[in-house]
C-alpha cells in the first residue's frame, strides 16, 4: 500500500508549490487583520487529492494497478490515507500559523477558538471525502462533479426548506446538552463516517471491471 | 512439461462480443505469441488472466495457483505490459522506481536503471515529455525489474519502431535464457512473433481457432497457389481454407508434405504468421 500511497503524493507534488503560496497568503493575510482564510488550505489539499483520479482515469492506471499486488484494495487504501495524511498536515501547518498569527496581532493565543476551527475544518474536509470518493469510484471522475453539484444543490435545497419549515430549536438543545462530549462525538462520528466511505468504495472498486 | 498458465474453457459475454470457451495452456520457459485481429479477445483474455475483468467462467491457473483464490501471490510474480499507456504522466521514472519497490517484494532498483539506461529514458524526466515508444519501453522496463516468473504482454511492441522492436524482442529472448521466465505476448505485428515465439495461439471472433508450436504452424502448414480447375480437384478434407484472388486461388494446407505427396499440383509456399491469420479469418471453407 506505501508503494500507492508514494506514487498518488508523487503525483501531487507539483502542487505543493501552490499550496506553499496560499500558505503564505494566509499568513500575510492574517497578519494584516484581514479574514480568516484558514479553513481554505485544507480543502484545497482534498481538491488537489481529487485531481489524482482524473490523471489515474486519463491515463488508465486503475486497470494496471489491479494487475499489481494486491492492487484493487491497496489503490483505495492509499487514496484514502494519502488524502487523510494531506488534509491532516495541512490543518496542522494552519493551526501553527494561526497560534502564530493570533500571538503576533494580539500578544495572546486564543488556543480553544483556533483548535475547535481546525477541528470543524477537518470535519468538514473529511465529509467532501466521505461523500466525494465513493460517487467518484462508483461513476467516474467526470460524472462525479456532475454528480457532486446535484447532490450540494440537493442537500441546499432539503436544507433550506427545513429551516424554513421545521422547528429546529430542540437541534440547538441538544446541542448545549452535548457541548461537553461535543468534540469526542465529533471525532467518533468523523472516524465512523470515513470508514463506511471507504468500505462502501472498497465494495464498489472490487467489483469494477476495466 | 509443466505449463505455468492452464486456461480451460474461459468464458466471458459481454452485450455485443464473447470470449467461447478458451482454452490453451503455455509451458514453462516458452513464449507463447497470442494473436488475432483487432476485437478478437485478446485483450479480454489477458484481463481475465490478471483479473481485470470479472464475472467470467473457466478456470484459469498460473504456476498451478487458481488465479482468484492465490491473486496476491501470483501478481507478484507476474510482469505486465497492458495495451494502453496506463503510467500517469505527471510522474517520472524515478517516481515509478520509489512507488514499485514498495509494492514488488522482489523490485531491483539496479535492473530498473540499468533498462534505463539501456533504452535511453531519463530517470528524473515526466512521462509525458516521452514518445508513445518511449513509454513502451519504461513499461516493459518497469515489467522486467523484479525478476518476474511469468511475463503477460498486450501488444508490448506496438507504436515502437522497428529498431526499438528488435531490441524488445531481443530482450525478451534474453531473459528467457537467464531467468527461469515465460511470456504470453500478445500482438498483431506477427512477423516479430516468427522469430521468437514457441507457441503460437490464435483467437478470432472470441474463439481459440489453433495454439500449436511455431515449428509446427510454419513448418507443416502451407500455401498452395493454384488455378481454379486445380483447385477443384482437390478434396475438402485436405485444406483448411481458401481464398480466390484475380488469378489464382491462395489453399492453406495443414501439411504440405502430405498434399504434395497426394497432389501434384500448384506451387506450396511456407506460410507466414500474417498470411495464416488472412486466410484464416477471411477465407473460405
Amino acid at each position: 500500500m506505501i508503494g500507492f500511497i508514494k506514487k498518488d503524493l508523487a503525483m501531487i507534488k507539483s502542487n505543493f508549490k501552490l499550496l506553499g503560496i496560499l500558505i503564505i497568503v494566509y499568513t500575510v493575510m492574517g497578519l494584516l487583520g484581514e479574514m480568516d482564510v484558514s479553513f481554505i488550505l485544507p480543502f484545497m489539499s482534498v481538491m488537489i487529492m481529487i485531481s489524482t483520479f482524473s490523471f489515474d482515469n486519463y491515463n488508465k492506471w486503475d486497470a494496471y494497478s489491479i494487475s499489481l499486488p494486491n492492487g484493487r484494495k491497496n489503490s483505495i487504501k492509499a487514496k484514502y490515507i494519502a488524502t487523510i495524511f494531506m488534509i491532516l498536515v495541512v490543518s496542522v501547518i494552519t493551526t501553527i500559523l494561526s497560534f502564530v498569527i493570533s500571538y503576533a496581532n494580539t500578544k495572546t493565543i486564543n488556543y480553544e477558538q483556533i483548535l475547535v476551527s481546525m477541528l470543524g475544518t477537518i470535519f468538514g474536509t473529511l465529509l467532501v471525502l466521505t461523500f466525494m470518493y465513493p460517487i467518484i469510484y462508483k461513476f467516474g471522475i467526470e460524472k462525479a462533479r456532475i454528480g457532486i453539484f446535484i447532490i450540494v444543490f440537493g442537500l441546499v435545497i432539503i436544507g433550506s426548506f427545513i429551516a424554513q419549515y421545521l422547528d429546529l430549536s430542540f437541534i440547538a438543545k441538544l446541542l448545549s446538552f452535548l457541548e461537553n462530549y461535543l468534540v469526542i462525538i465529533l471525532i467518533i462520528i468523523t472516524i465512523l463516517m470515513v470508514y463506511i466511505s471507504y468500505k462502501i468504495s472498497e465494495k464498489i472498486f472490487m467489483k469494477k471491471e476495466f | 512439461m509443466e505449463n505455468i498458465l492452464e486456461i480451460q474453457n474461459l468464458c466471458k459475454k459481454y452485450d455485443d462480443f464473447e470470449l467461447k470457451n478458451v482454452s490453451f495452456n503455455l509451458p514453462k520457459g516458452m513464449i507463447m505469441g497470442f494473436i488475432g485481429e483487432n476485437g478478437a479477445g485478446k485483450t479480454t483474455t489477458i484481463k481475465a488472466i490478471l483479473n481485470i475483468v470479472k464475472s467470467y467462467s473457466g478456470n484459469i491457473k498460473i504456476f498451478g495457483l487458481d488465479n482468484c483464490k492465490d491473486e496476491e501471490k501470483i501478481k507478484e510474480e507476474i510482469g505486465v505490459v497492458l495495451d494502453d499507456m496506463f503510467f500517469p504522466e505527471i510522474l517520472t521514472p524515478n517516481d515509478i522506481n520509489n512507488s514499485m519497490k514498495s509494492i514488488y517484494k522482489n523490485w531491483d532498483t539496479k535492473m530498473f536503471y540499468n533498462y534505463l539506461k539501456e533504452f535511453s529514458l531519463l530517470p528524473n524526466k515526466q512521462i509525458k515529455t516521452f514518445s508513445k515508444g518511449m513509454r513502451k519501453k519504461l513499461e516493459i522496463a518497469t515489467a522486467l525489474s523484479h525478476h518476474p516468473k511469468l511475463l503477460i504482454l498486450d501488444e508490448p511492441t506496438s507504436g515502437l519502431d522497428p529498431v526499438a522492436r528488435v531490441e524488445v524482442s531481443q530482450i525478451f529472448q534474453s531473459i528467457l535464457e537467464k531467468d527461469d521466465c515465460s511470456i504470453l505476448l500478445s500482438s498483431h505485428i506477427t512477423a516479430d512473433l516468427e522469430h521468437i515465439a514457441d507457441y503460437i495461439t490464435f483467437i478470432n471472433n472470441g474463439e481459440i481457432l489453433l495454439s500449436k508450436t511455431t515449428t509446427e504452424l510454419l513448418d507443416k502448414y502451407g500455401i498452395v497457389k493454384c488455378t481454379e480447375k486445380e483447385f477443384k480437384t482437390i478434396n475438402k478434407k485436405d485444406y483448411i481454407k481458401y481464398k480466390k484472388n484475380k488469378y489464382e486461388y491462395e489453399v492453406l494446407v495443414p501439411n504440405k508434405k502430405d498434399f504434395k505427396a497426394k497432389y501434384n499440383i500448384g506451387v506450396i509456399d511456407k506460410i507466414t504468421l500474417d498470411e495464416l491469420m488472412v486466410l484464416m479469418i477471411k477465407g473460405e471453407e
